[in-house]
């Protein structure tokens, strides 16, 4: 049977992709694992390998380099020795996941619907995992069993609603408008029934847009390039999907500054850690301890990553705007390594040579304002993860003793936002503690470096 | 007899049998694409009644027709190219066997539909009491229509109105398969007339000489005004039903040879040759003439072209009059002017009636009653009972003779009452009325306006209340008009009275009161142009007759409540304004279809799917319809007041709509 070949989803919130080249030719045989074509996803260039064994057919009206697909649009087949591909012009041009279709009522078959009147399950807050979301009688039977509190491990199980405000339905005519204007109408919430967005949603957000702007002829019209319709949607998609809330405190900085300043006394260090490398490696000493500020909110649970899985990202200001990389399983390099990496990081970011999979698997983001004399503020988290730490900067500042005396000390401005989903405001408060201990504590230890 | 006379019959049947032979031989090879049902053994019977016609005497005729057009005067290759399926056939390749127009000669159609063409006869009387024109009418039938309700309705209805019609059937003992001696509770059928209260005849349907005596007097009659006659005419068939159909499962082959040795040409023949003394030389000279005039036929029909493909869906409607402006009409507003629905129709239809005299209407107490909603009160006196006939309840059978009236030449307007009842004549309408103008490629005008009352309300119960006109709208060839007030009431009936269509006029029977201004001026409102009863902004309302009242009650709290109503009645419903509708659309992104019948495959439906077709870019809801519900209509007032939309139902669908 033909194997569809679909622009696959790079990155989760990867809508469209640019495709580049085919890798192979039409009519080759393709093996399982087969580099088969490239494709650009949000920020980076990958090449696909075939997950299907068989010979390529591409079809006339295939993807030519450079055009733009939707992902799931099928642009090719396998094909097995003397079969001919399906009809291409058949396909639609977009295959949604059933997931995204959840709008308007639960879909329950009359004896489900029965039964959680039964158990006293509201069938609007079950997530279905039948076909296009219609929701079977184990479904009811997971959520009355989470209503009694059951849960396991480290992964807790939660009743997932139809939390997601953002659109996926929006009326012909709204979509219209949107195109005429310019408006992604995908991130805008839809006044409409079940969501949907509507003509005058679309024309409320692009007055948003409109205004503020000078008139024609004396400023100047920047066009939204698609990274920053990313950045755009990633951020707003973070304000809609999480209840952030932000904590602030300051710590003791001059252990922090004597550590950096030896570092940079000493010979041979290729990469002195930075103030921000220090306290990423400290951040994930401390989400050891305080792992919920490192969980993801799934569909059905909270889920919290192993020692070994604390990848941190560091939030990048680029010339094409923000860019998050990751560094891997900080707990388990040293310092040096950690500084290495960051600053070749910075660097692939700042070159636009960075990876899709390095900006891949975060649990926890640092971004640092503290170059700018910025003391407080209230970053953004980077959806999907729980809490981002924002560095403020380090000033001497009176400081009283306990016996009333007043002295000039180093103090390092911290801003903790939190998804108050994932966690209350003490867990988050212990953990900014913890941290802030940790740094007015720091001491040069061997395995530190 | 003169000679002349007799070898003219000679003539006609051998032109008969030898076409009839041919299309059997062509049958066979494949050049006929659809049925061929032959006249071969009944020749005499058209050759004996048509000699006593003229072109103006119009034909109305059966299945079995070839005879009967070629009778009348129709050129053979006419006939044998329309069975070919061509552009030159009689019915220019859109009838074939069963649907042969000529009206130049007056040959009014053949008809598949058994027991037609007796109305249609009787509405070809009926236009020549009317005209005054002296024609007469004649019906060819065959002993398969006589146990039919047409057969009893249209010879009652020639009876009292003594129509100048000829009912001619030809007795060949079977119905298609089935023998008249099973169907008939007497073997028979002249002798029925008697119970009809006008003359019967049966007679030797082979003896050409017989049926030709028999028809020179019941034609002489009717010219004289002495009504109608039923001619008998015992005759058989001796070819199958169709060609190609098996013929031996209902009759033997016995029967059938003994039937062709009374072949009617055969034994006319020997009685010219014997009796009146005409040489064998004569004939087989006119014998040598028809073969060459059918192989040239042929020939013809043959190498004529097929029809235009693109010309498949002409002459469905009569070409486009102009109209009588209207413009500024509505601008002015002379008090003594408001008046109520019902008032304004009589006016259109009193105006127009006194305008042509060709006008007549057909209903049950439409004469000195004045009809029971008073839609021809005082009419009778001015125009008599010829034009304001009073009918029996016969309802196909006095729509059928409306459909044949206006096949030739004059406007019946057909009555109801109750739209309900039109549902008995649905058969006339559908398969006759509404198909003439096609079938007979224009040459036929069909101006037929059928009025009755619709809607649901004061406990009318479900025989008087029943509106169907989406139904109607299925019909190609039927305009279907639904006026909601008496100005459109005015200019749509003045319309329809002009046009040359075939026109539904219903008129819900809980607005016939509603009054509003009309001009007293002449002012027409052409079909397929929906009124904007209100502009609005927010969302487009569609609605029909009552329910556009119904939706303009709530207009005005909704405006308050900041919702913008654009209400639309596209006042017919065949042709239906669409592109009133996707305008309004446009503008506002919204619609509500509000209907007061079921919704299955109805008027909202229909609108809603045109507007996804081709508005859906426009649309900012889904499309919303508020229709009756699907059940007959009850009678008692809380079960009647829940199967229709209210106007509560209505303003809460259009609050409902805005916050989708």
């Amino acid at each position: 049977m033909a194997q569809e070949i679909i622009i696959p989803r790079l990155g989760w919130s990867m809508e469209e992709g640019t495709f580049v080249a085919w890798l192979k030719n039409d009519g080759d045989f393709v093996k399982r694992g087969d580099p088969l074509f490239e494709l650009e996803g949000e920020k980076a260039t990958q090449e696909i390998e075939a997950v299907d064994e068989g010979i390529l057919r591409i079809p006339l009206t295939g993807p030519k380099p450079g055009s733009i697909h939707k992902v799931g649009t099928i642009i090719g087949y396998l094909v097995g020795a003397g079969e001919s591909p399906p009809e291409f012009a058949n396909h639609s041009q977009q295959v949604k996941p059933a997931v995204l279709n959840t709008s308007g009522p639960p879909v329950a078959s009359p004896s489900v619907r029965q039964l959680a009147r039964k158990v006293g399950v509201d069938l609007s807050q079950v997530k279905g995992t039948g076909s296009r979301g219609r929701i079977l009688q184990e479904d009811i039977e997971y959520a009355k069993a989470n209503l009694s509190g059951e849960c396991s491990g480290t992964v807790i199980p939660v009743l997932s609603g139809s939390d997601n405000q953002r659109s996926f339905i929006a009326s012909p005519r709204a979509r219209r408008l949107a195109s005429i204007l310019g408006v992604d109408w995908k991130l805008l919430i839809g006044s409409g029934a079940g969501g949907r967005v509507r003509e005058c949603d679309v024309k409320a957000a692009s007055a948003t847009l409109a205004h503020g702007t000078t008139p024609a002829g004396v400023g100047q019209r920047i066009p939204i390039s698609k990274r920053r319709r990313l950045i755009a949607q990633r951020l707003l998609i973070s304000r809609q999907q999480t209840v952030p809330v932000t904590i602030n405190t300051r710590v003791d900085a001059t252990n922090l500054v004597n550590i950096r300043n030896k570092f940079k006394s000493m010979n041979g260090i290729n990469s002195i850690p930075s103030f921000q490398d220090i306290i990423t490696k400290l951040v994930a000493e401390v989400l050891k301890e305080h792992s919920m500020v490192a969980g993801r909110w799934e569909e059905d649970a909270i889920v919290l990553p192993a020692h070994n899985e604390l990848h941190i990202g560091m939030a990048v200001d680029t010339e094409d705007g923000l860019m998050v990389p990751v560094i891997r399983n900080v707990a388990g390099i040293t310092l040096r390594e950690l500084a290495v990496q960051s600053k070749s990081l910075v660097q692939q970011a700042r070159a636009g040579k960075i990876t899709a999979a390095q900006m891949q698997g975060g649990v926890f983001t640092i971004t640092n304002l503290g170059a700018f004399g910025i003391d407080f503020f209230t970053p953004v988290i980077n959806f999907p993860e729980a809490a981002i730490l924002g560095l403020g900067a380090i000033k001497s500042e009176p400081f009283f003793l306990d016996d009333g005396l007043m002295v000039p000390r180093l103090q390092l401005a911290l801003s903790l936002t939190f998804d108050h989903r994932v966690i209350d405001g003490a867990p988050a408060a212990r953990f900014l503690q913890s941290l802030g201990s940790a740094i007015a504590n720091l001491e040069l230890k061997e395995n530190f470096c | 007899m003169p000679h002349q006379e007799l070898l003219s019959l000679f003539r006609t049947m051998l032109i008969i049998r030898h076409t009839e032979e041919e299309l059997a031989r062509c049958h066979q090879r494949g050049l006929i694409f659809g049925a061929c049902h032959t006249y071969v053994g009944q020749e005499a019977i058209s050759t004996g009644v048509c000699a006593h016609l003229t072109k103006d005497d119009p034909v109305f005729s059966t299945h079995r027709g070839h005879g009967h057009a070629l009778s009348k005067g129709m050129h053979p290759r006419e006939l044998m190219a329309e069975l070919f399926g061509r552009a030159t056939g009689c019915s220019r390749g859109r009838g074939g066997s069963m649907h042969l127009f000529s009206p130049e000669i007056g040959m009014m159609g053949t008809s598949g539909i058994v027991g037609a063409c007796i109305l249609q006869a009787c509405g070809g009387g009926y236009s020549s009491k009317l005209m005054k024109s002296g024609s007469v009418a004649a019906a060819f039938f065959g002993d398969g229509a006589v146990n039919n309700g047409a057969f009893h309705e249209g010879l009652n209805m020639a009876s009292i109105w003594k129509l100048p019609v000829l009912f001619i059937c030809e007795n060949n003992q079977f119905a298609t398969e089935v023998p008249f001696s099973y169907s008939s509770g007497i073997p028979d059928v002249g002798r029925r007339a008697a119970n009809y209260g006008i003359p019967g005849f049966e007679v030797d349907g082979n003896d050409v000489i017989a049926v030709s005596e028999v028809a020179r007097e019941a034609v002489a009659r009717a010219r004289a005004g002495g009504g109608a006659t039923l001619i008998e005419c015992k005759t058989y068939r001796t070819r199958p039903h169709a060609e190609g159909m098996g013929d031996f499962s209902y009759r033997t082959r016995e029967q059938v040879e003994e039937w062709k040795r009374k072949c009617p040409i055969t034994f006319f023949r020997a009685r010219l040759l014997k009796e009146f003394g005409i040489n064998e030389i004569t004939l087989e000279k006119i014998e040598s003439e028809i073969q060459s005039l059918v192989a040239e036929s042929r020939s013809f029909a043959e190498s004529s072209p097929l029809p235009d493909p693109s010309t498949a869906a002409m002459n469905v409607y009569a070409p486009r009059k102009s109209l009588t402006s209207h413009t500024s009409l509505m601008e002015q507003k002379d008090p003594l002017r408001i008046i109520t629905f019902t008032q304004a129709t009589h006016e259109a239809l009193a105006e127009e009636m006194a305008a042509n005299p060709n006008i007549f209407v057909m209903g049950e107490g439409i004469g000195v009653r004045g009809g029971n909603f008073k839609t021809t009160a005082g009419l009778y006196d001015l125009y008599g009972p010829v034009r304001l006939c009073d009918t029996p309840i016969s309802e196909r059978g006095f729509v059928g003779l409306a459909g044949g009236a206006a096949m030739t030449g004059t406007r019946p307007v057909v009555d109801f009452m109750f739209a309900d009842f039109i549902l008995d004549s649905i058969g006339e309408i559908i398969n006759q009325i509404a198909k003439m103008q096609y079938m007979s490629s224009g040459r036929l005008k069909m101006p037929v306006l059928l009025r009755g009352c619709i809607g649901i309300g004061h406990s009318a119960a479900t025989h008087h209340s029943g509106s169907y006109y989406a139904m109607y709208a299925q019909v190609p060839g039927l305009r279907v008009v639904v006026p909601s007030n008496a100005y459109d009431a005015k200019g749509l009936m003045k319309h329809a009275l002009r046009c040359d269509d075939p026109v539904m006029f219903l008129e819900h029977r809980e607005i016939l009161t509603n009054k509003c201004h009309v001009p007293a001026e002449d002012y027409e409102i052409e079909f397929g142009r929906a009124a904007i009863v209100r502009a609005g902004k927010d969302v487009t309302v569609v609605a029909l007759a009552r329910m556009v009242h119904l939706a303009m009650s709530v207009c005005e709290q909704l405006e308050k409540e900041g919702v913008s109503v654009e209400l639309i009645d596209p006042r017919t419903v065949s042709p239906l304004d669409t592109s009133t509708i996707l305008k309004s659309v446009a503008k506002t992104g919204r619609l509500l279809i509000v209907d007061e019948p079921p919704a299955p495959c109805g008027f909202a439906s229909e609108i809603a799917a045109q507007v996804v077709d081709a508005g859906f870019n426009d649309l900012d809801a889904p499309i919303r319809r508020l229709t009756g519900v699907f059940t007959p209509t009850p009678y008692s007032p809380p079960l009647e007041a829940v199967v229709v939309p209210s106007a509560v139902e209505i303003a809460d669908a259009i609050r409902a709509l805005v916050k989708e």
